[in-house]
């Protein structure tokens, strides 16, 4: 019973742990993703357009089976976590060899490997220890660092550079986990909203995008906030002043624009909309006196604001409208754009029992005025009220992502671009039982570079010899010596 | 037996192509110049593309002499026609750059203008460090589609939208384009690897006729009831493409069309389904059959970009949105650019069937592409990933969110895990050859489907690419 489930359990490691289980689901993601992108997806489309691209019947089916959500659906979820496993058992199943080759290099060649190897050379030579010398000095000016092997009373060297590139899927693997793991940070523990604030309005609550709303754990305030177009009218920037309030203290003052946004306690504010809310923020009109004694005032009105014209009299800006249109007796606007402004003031004196109501259309000057009133007014500009569109994120995993991507880039450039070389030399008799050099080398990728520079380090060590066995020529007593 | 036949060629036979070429040139050049002394303005960016596509146009025509007769000094004068195209390419893209005052990719023109001239460098590269010689026949052509595209787009420089904004948005394209330029360079080096891995013309025959099939499909998912095939609309004076709102193109019906276009659709899987008979018959003869059906679709193919250059001038009216709206022959670069290239497709068949010997005797050895096409994607890969990291740390600062499922994406992402496929097979399975060939074609596939068919089928926040 027991060796069943060893054997059940161990099945299933062998089965996450193979390439072809990876391979099957990576397939798998390809497909589920690219449907998500062929299917309209509910959570970036409006419902209006679900229904009109799809059948009810069909899409009550595709609801159920979450194909209008593929990358919030469960299964999506379960794939991508699969695939997660299967990289993790794939690693911790090759570790063992690779650490294994990493940890303990080979460092002495014996027969064998001597007789398999495809890059190699042997130069006959007259002495083992001077031959092994200037192989070291050699590898020396090459840039490597030569280790001396004692084994078996005999020295072999050995040379190698970027060993650490062995290990170079692991960081990629590793990487891909990290982006992962931000990814259901944010999604367990993230949220986007919207939050829409006209100039001096301050807000403690965001609106998500599942439509529940999620209190701040501050006040955010809008200062202020505009766009500056370009010549042809597009627009060039959308800028807010946003002001965090902490406690009733000021915490925090940006302004904010796109691409750059306010972060305050992993709270970010991103500028992404601006535009006329449909509201009136002032009119600004010149008054003249009915009976044309004394000067023009310049007055500027809120909706509902009150101002004094003189001693009796003053003016209320009752009703303002954008864009006036009289349909069936009804005054609709046909926009929340300024195209066709009316409004309507209410002129109050203290003489007159009913206050007199005056009509001003800016675009139609002419339109007659109602001559109770005390006052002539005339329209000189108006600023409607404004919202500043910002979008709010909180995403506390973002930072494991962007580590992951930097380590993943490290890890791809170690493992495409830095080779791992590997040099032996010792010194081996040859068929006639003479001393001779012996010098190997392999390298895991671009083998055609790594033989031209093995030719390079042959050349070398030869005429290093030469050299050497020139300057014994000229010492005769040394040779003699050593003869 | 065209091998022989080459060798008897006498070399004087490529002499008259060279004067004809160069007069061509000199004649051209001089127009252009009488045209410079009127207007009195040399270095404009205007004649420095004229410059490029005059220079283009005369090593494509050179590369395709080298193609068909094999005539080595054709080569010499091809690369040097392509360096002075060179020469004229970067000067207008560092007009551009000057005058933009940001990089050249903020625009269809400005990134073609940039797509253009990497290509022609890839194609001196790949020709000088690597002697893939030939190569210029396949590069030129789309360079010169891809100057001639230009003439018809908006040239001017306009200013960026506030979330252009940004160093990102470069570092992400210019990425974007080397990638794809890389990928593009693999899948034309995995195509020589199977000349020479003496894989059957009949099978490129089948697989060029899926291509251009799956091209047709692609343009008719537009089919509209009546006969109709929609296209994204075209403003004619802005001469960019209009958008019912953020993300979503508006596309104008134009009438009959779309039955033409089944036809030629039809016409062009002919020979395919020939190919597919002989295999089941057992019958060469329909091999025959199917080299006169690519024949027929060839035809069919100019008859359809014909009607379509015809038709395009016009007001038609929209499903999605009331009036009529002008089209321009330009109308849908990518209609435009998926017609062109089927031909060109069905082109380059030709050139393999009649003239595949000498293709064989002028390409490196079926290892060597082997591992050049390996490191080409040794080096697409970490630009693929640098290319989404980059604009995921663009979206976060623009948008709030480094991931949103956006279709451009997630088939960014879908390019990134049929390489990182690849490479997993390539490493641990150790698949050479004919399969990893097989695998750096469908890559290559799912590329030109990220950048041409998410942007023109799919709707999404992409709208600027």
């Amino acid at each position: 019973m027991a060796g069943h489930t060893r054997s059940s359990s161990r099945r299933i490691w062998q089965t996450l742990s193979a390439v072809r289980t990876g391979i099957i689901l990576l397939i798998l993601v390809v497909i589920c993703s690219a449907a998500g992108t062929f299917i309209l997806q509910r959570p970036t489309t409006d419902p209006d357009q679900m229904q009109r691209a799809y059948s009810p019947q069909t899409l009550v089916w595709l609801d159920r089976i979450g194909l209008t959500d593929v990358f919030h659906a469960w299964w999506f979820v379960l794939l991508m976590g699969l695939l997660c496993l299967t990289i993790v058992a794939a690693s911790i199943q090759r570790f063992p060899g690779v650490w294994r080759f990493f940890a303990r290099p080979y460092r002495r060649p014996d027969s064998h490997f001597r007789a398999v190897l495809p890059v190699q050379k042997q130069i006959s030579v007259l002495d083992a220890e001077q031959a092994l010398a200037a192989a070291h000095r050699v590898f020396q000016k090459q840039g490597l660092r030569p280790q001396h092997i004692v084994d078996d009373n005999q020295v072999s060297l050995f040379a190698e550079r970027n060993r650490f590139s062995l290990l170079a899927v692991y960081i990629v693997h590793t990487s891909l986990l990290l982006i992962f793991l931000g990814g259901i940070v944010d999604a367990m523990w993230g949220y986007r909203g919207f939050l829409a604030l006209t100039n001096g309005q301050q807000a403690s609550q965001v609106q998500l995008q599942n439509g529940t709303t999620r209190a701040l754990p501050f006040t955010i305030r809008c200062d202020g906030a505009g766009q500056e177009n370009y010549a042809d009218g597009t627009p060039k920037r959308w800028w807010s002043n946003l002001v965090v309030l902490n406690g009733g203290r000021e915490a925090q003052r940006k302004q904010i624009v796109v691409n750059d946004p306010l972060v305050y306690g992993g709270i970010r504010f991103y500028q992404a909309s601006y535009g006329s809310n449909g509201e009136l923020d002032k009119v600004m009109l010149a008054a003249t006196p009915a009976n044309g004694t004394g000067a023009a005032q310049e007055i500027s009105l809120g909706l509902d604001e009150r101002a004094q014209l003189d001693a009796q009299t003053s003016v209320r800006l009752v009703r303002f409208i954008p864009d006036f249109v009289v349909r069936d007796n009804q005054i609709y606007t046909r926009s929340n754009q300024p195209d066709n402004p009316a409004m309507q003031l209410e002129v109050t004196t203290k003489k007159a029992q009913a206050p007199a109501l005056v009509w001003i259309f800016p675009q139609f000057p002419d339109v007659a005025h109602d001559n109770k009133s005390p006052y002539n007014f005339k329209f000189r500009d108006l600023r409607m009220g404004y919202f500043t569109g910002l979008q709010v994120s909180h995403e506390p995993g973002q930072w494991l992502v962007w580590a992951g991507c930097i380590v993943m880039a490290l890890g791809l450039a170690t493992a495409f671009y830095l080779v791992h070389m590997r040099f032996w030399a010792m010194v081996v008799r040859d068929e006639r039982g003479r001393p001779a050099l012996w010098i190997g080398g392999s390298a895991n990728k671009n083998r055609a570079v790594f033989e031209q520079r093995f030719r390079r380090l042959i050349e070398e060590v030869q005429t290093e010899l030469k050299q050497e066995s020139q300057a014994r020529a000229s010492r005769p007593e040394a040779s003699l010596a050593s003869v | 037996m065209a091998r022989t036949r080459v060798e008897r060629q006498p070399a004087a036979s490529g002499t008259l192509l060279v004067v004809l070429v160069g007069l061509g040139i000199a004649f051209l050049l001089f127009m252009a110049f009488l045209n410079v002394v009127k207007s009195g303005n040399l270095f404009t960016e205007a004649n420095l593309l004229y410059a490029a596509l005059i220079f283009y146009g005369g090593a494509g025509a050179l590369y395709l002499g080298f193609g068909v007769t094999g005539t080595e000094r054709y080569v010499r004068y091809a690369s040097l026609a392509t360096w002075a195209g060179l020469l004229a390419n970067t000067a207008a893209v560092a007009h551009r750059w000057y005058v933009a005052g940001h990089p050249p990719f903020a625009s269809v023109y400005e990134m073609l203008l940039s797509f253009v001239w990497t290509l022609a460098a890839l194609t001196l590269v790949a020709e000088k460090k690597y002697g893939v010689k030939v190569i210029g026949t396949v590069t030129m052509p789309v360079a010169i589609v891809g100057v001639v595209l230009m003439q018809l787009l908006r040239t001017d420089v306009h200013p960026l939208v506030p979330a252009l904004q940004s160093t990102w948005l470069h570092v992400h394209v210019s990425l974007a384009m080397l990638a794809y330029a890389a990928c593009a360079l693999s899948f034309a080096l995995a195509l020589m690897f199977l000349i020479q891995d003496k894989m059957k013309t009949e099978t490129f025959l089948a697989g060029t006729s899926l291509a251009v099939t799956a091209g047709y499909a692609g343009i008719l998912t537009r089919f509209e009831p009546w006969g109709g095939l929609s296209v994204a609309a075209w403003d004619a004076a802005e001469k960019q493409d209009m958008f019912l709102s953020r993300g979503v193109r508006l596309f104008v019906t134009i009438p009959d069309l779309g039955w033409l276009f089944v036809l030629v659709a039809l016409a062009v899987a002919a020979p395919f389904v020939c190919y597919l008979l002989a295999g089941w018959r057992n019958d060469e003869r329909f091999y025959a059959l199917a080299n006169r059906a690519v024949f027929v679709g060839i035809l069919a193919q100019i008859l359809a970009l014909g009607a379509f250059l015809a038709r395009a001038n016009g007001s038609y009216p929209s499903l999605d949105a009331d009036g009529l709206f002008p089209t321009k022959l330009a109308a849908s670069p990518f209609v435009l650019s998926g017609l062109v290239g089927g031909i060109f497709i069905s082109l380059l068949y030709l050139l393999l069937l009649w003239r595949r010997t000498d293709l064989e005797r002028l390409l490196p050895s079926a290892d060597a592409l082997d591992q050049i096409t390996y490191k080409t994607i040794g080096i697409a890969f970490p630009l693929l990933t640098l290319m989404i990291a980059a604009g995921a740390y663009w979206a976060n600062r623009t948008w709030g969110a480094y991931w949103s499922w956006d279709p451009k994406e997630t088939w960014a992402a879908i390019t990134w895990l049929v390489y990182a496929g690849y490479l997993h097979m390539r490493i641990t399975r150790g698949w050479r050859g004919r399969r990893a060939a097989y695998f750096a074609i469908l890559g290559f596939a799912v590329v030109m489907f990220t950048f041409f068919g998410v942007t023109y089928l799919l709707p999404g926040l992409h709208a600027y690419a």
